[in-house]
């Protein structure tokens, strides 16, 4: 699509969609999409223990990007600027993931940005990058996140409220712990310990058969890291290119025998909510007409995105929000959507969440989720870029959604389309 | 002469793309014209004379890249403006041969319309795919003004009845108005935005309100009622005509004209009368309509979207119809339209309205 007669042709011939909506609409492809043309992550590992525990999370951006770089054979020097979402170190992470950028084979040409939208920064920075390339500001731009909650996840990462925040009803909420206000909301909304403990073991279950399978062996790039042995004592050089989370025999029984661990008679464990995980995701974004003309391979584009606040005590009800909201957008609605990818904070939220938008639970996670192998906060946005396109991929479908709920009372979906 | 009174004239080789009437004589009308489609190739600007012998080229002129649109200078009745392919815009003095008189060569991208200001006469703007509008004075080298669209802008147009009202529609299913008497400030003396498609319904139970949306696709043609100084016809890819009144533009549009089987290239709005407009589709037919709002008042807070009406169809072309105009002159009916069959035609709206 070089020469200008191609060029035209292309937009003239938009004109010719006549009645189109919906579903076929956003699988129509245009010069001007913004496409995603490489998209990995490194594998998730259990934090404190895992394959990463000894592994700075600066260094695991270094590993996504250059991993990135080696995939994509895209010329560092043509990428203008790079988002990384993270939540918990400090400042952002800014100044390291600037370096991190330059060890990863980056030019000094291309810029870095940090930025924290809770647990959907990663997916915050793969759209503010597909913004950027739409409004013109960038040609050419990487969407990524990162969290090593081994080093950095404590009671440091919030700052001490003052009196002020304290002595409002509402603001007071913001603070108020994940495992707290979603053992309340699953008392609120009636989701039974039973529900969550068959929903999670089904995450388990899908990861573990998705993994023998090899279904994340073409997004996980592995990443060779030094680790402290704790039997010996020793450091060691590993390669890390599975997700440890997963593991085998989980049911919704094993997981019933489990004490609840925010109230004594809550349903909320360590078995149905999210595992503390160390990790990073990285996706190439640029114009369609940029990919066509450097060549670049075309997994899929990226087609509208939404946010929606909701109370900070509710905030696992972020997706049910958050998504209808940019089904407008998009024009579609649930049952255009062939995978659903919402990251499963707690079993409790995601599952209250598919049940009040009415969606398939076949659709949902099909190779599990952050129950089964992880959610490193800041990277599970962009994590689920790949994790969706790869799997649209491997079925022959087309639409996919991520969303996740966002801490202090959000929500975040947002719409692909694999090709 | 072709048959039911309409006169033809080919242009052999080139596929149309816009036609205007003359604003000073009856009988003169400029066609815009591209070789192969308007993808590769040449343009060549018709300036085409009525008479006893039906149709005949009095001129033309030959352009590097294809040629979108023509505007008549509204001050000078030998002038004409091109839209062209390589982002030129071009003056030409039908007196004078081959070259241009002026050439502005500053857009980015294809320049796909030309409109010339109807009170400010010294005054026209052209619209690119590059995003912007671009005001110029014939007499000055580059130009006075630059209004981002930030998005590939099919169509701009002169309020008929200001000398500083300019709007544009555009692929991203917006009507842009911009008024030039507003201070220079970020907003680029924009005025109004407004999303063709309608508002995006809203989840919180508003009535009504997801009453006028649709989805949003790319808008390639609007025209100011030359009567009501607030009402804007817009047509696009969605194949749907509508009306909008300004002093509500958010509140969807006033009136729907749906039929056209394929996007509506270019819509145009009766000298004579204000419910009446044409449009050329790429579905091969011109259309002749009636928005509705003669006979029902339009505007009220509680009224229906007015479904106006095709009241005449012309089927003689025989590939996408990208141009249409009105003859300013004479018994109020006579039209132009050119399309990619290489063909100008001229007819009574009247011979095709239904009885």
């Amino acid at each position: 699509m070089s020469s200008p007669a191609q060029k035209r042709l292309g937009q003239v011939s938009g004109h010719l969609g006549g009645k189109v909506s919906g579903r076929d609409a956003i699988l129509q492809k245009n010069p001007d999409d913004v496409v995603v043309t490489a998209c990995l992550r490194t594998a998730f590992t259990k934090g404190g223990k895992g394959g990463f525990k000894d592994t700075a999370g600066a260094d695991l951006l270094v590993g996504a990007l250059k991993s990135l770089i080696e995939r994509s054979k895209i010329d560092p020097g043509l990428v203008e600027d790079i988002a990384v979402g993270n939540v918990l170190a400090p400042g952002g992470g800014a100044t390291e993931f600037r370096a991190a950028a330059l060890v990863a084979g980056f030019p000094v040409s291309t810029a870095l940005k940090s930025l924290n939208r809770q647990c959907s920064s990663g997916l915050q920075a793969c759209v503010d990058i597909a913004n950027a390339i739409s409004a013109g500001m960038i040609e050419i731009g990487v969407g990524a996140g990162v969290e090593s909650m081994s080093s950095q996840y404590g009671p440091d990462a919030v700052t001490e409220f003052s009196e002020l925040l304290e002595s409002h009803p509402e603001a007071k909420n913001c603070k108020v712990s994940m495992g707290l206000l979603s053992e309340q909301m699953a008392k609120d909304r009636k989701v039974s310990r039973k529900d969550q403990d068959a929903f999670a073991a089904s995450s388990y279950q899908k990861a573990l058969r998705a993994q023998e399978d090899g279904l994340f062996d073409e997004e996980i790039a592995p990443l060779t890291v030094k680790y402290e042995n704790p039997k010996t004592d020793n450091w060691e050089e590993i390669t890390v290119s599975k997700d440890d989370g997963v593991r085998p025999g989980i049911t919704a029984e094993s997981l019933g025998k489990i004490k609840p661990a925010f109230a004594k008679d809550g349903s909320i464990h360590a078995g149905n909510a999210s595992q503390i995980s160390d990790g990073a995701a990285a996706v190439l974004l640029m114009k369609r007409s940029t990919a066509e003309r450097l060549g670049q391979t075309i997994l899929g584009k990226y087609v509208a995105a939404s946010v929606a606040g909701v109370a900070p005590l509710l905030m696992g009800v972020g997706p049910w929000a958050a998504i209808p909201k940019v089904f407008e957008q998009a024009g579609i609605n649930k049952d255009d959507v062939d995978i659903y990818e919402i990251n499963e904070a707690f079993a409790s939220q995601c599952l209250w969440c598919s049940n009040n938008l009415g969606l398939d639970p076949e659709k949902i996670n099909p190779k599990g989720g952050a129950i089964a192998f992880g959610h490193p906060l800041g990277a599970t946005g962009a994590r689920q870029v790949s994790t969706l396109l790869y799997e649209l991929r491997r079925r022959g479908e087309k639409v996919g959604v991520t969303s996740m709920c966002v801490g202090t009372g959000m929500g975040m979906a947002a719409i692909w389309v694999a090709e | 002469m072709a048959a039911n009174g309409m006169l033809e004239f080919q242009t052999p080789g080139m596929n149309g793309y816009a036609v205007k009437y003359s604003p000073f004589f009856d009988d003169r009308i400029a066609v815009a014209t591209s070789q192969n489609f308007g993808l590769v190739g040449n343009g060549r600007l018709y300036i085409c004379k009525m008479g006893m012998n039906g149709i005949e080229a009095e001129k033309w002129f030959d352009t590097q890249d294809a040629l979108y649109d023509v505007a008549w200078s509204e001050i000078h009745e030998n002038q004409a403006v091109v839209a062209s392919g390589d982002g030129s815009v071009k003056l030409f003095d039908i007196n004078l041969n081959e070259f241009p008189i002026q050439a502005w060569q500053e857009h980015r991208r294809e320049v796909y319309s030309v409109a010339w200001n109807l009170v400010a006469k010294d005054t026209f703007a052209s619209s690119s795919w590059d995003g912007t509008i671009k005001i110029w004075n014939p007499h000055r080298p580059a130009s006075v003004l630059t209004l981002p669209t930030h998005s590939c802008t099919y169509s701009t147009a002169w309020s008929p009845h200001s000398p500083s009202v300019i709007s544009s529609v555009t692929s991203d299913s917006h009507l842009r108005v911009f008024d030039l008497r507003t201070p220079a400030s970020s907003s680029n003396h924009l005025v109004h935005l407004v999303p063709v498609h309608g508002v995006a319904p809203r989840t919180n139970g508003v009535p009504g309100a997801e009453m006028y949306s649709s989805q949003p696709s790319e808008c390639l043609s609007h025209d100011w009622n030359k009567y009501r100084p607030e009402t804007i016809a817009t047509a696009g890819v969605d194949t749907i005509i509508r009306t909008f009144d300004l002093r509500n533009a958010m509140g969807g549009p006033l009136a729907q004209l749906a039929g056209h089987d394929y996007a509506v290239r270019k819509v145009a709005w009766s000298p004579h009368l204000s419910d009446i407009l044409l449009s050329a589709s790429y579905d091969m037919t011109c259309r002749v309509w009636s928005d509705g709002s003669k006979t029902q008042p339009v505007g009220q807070p509680n009224a229906m979207v007015a479904q106006g009406r095709e009241i005449g169809r012309m089927s003689r072309h025989t590939e996408f119809c990208t141009g249409i105009d009105w003859c300013l002159f004479g018994s109020e009916g006579w039209c132009a339209s050119v399309s990619w069959d290489k063909k100008l035609l001229v007819w009574d709206v009247r011979a095709i309205m239904r009885q």
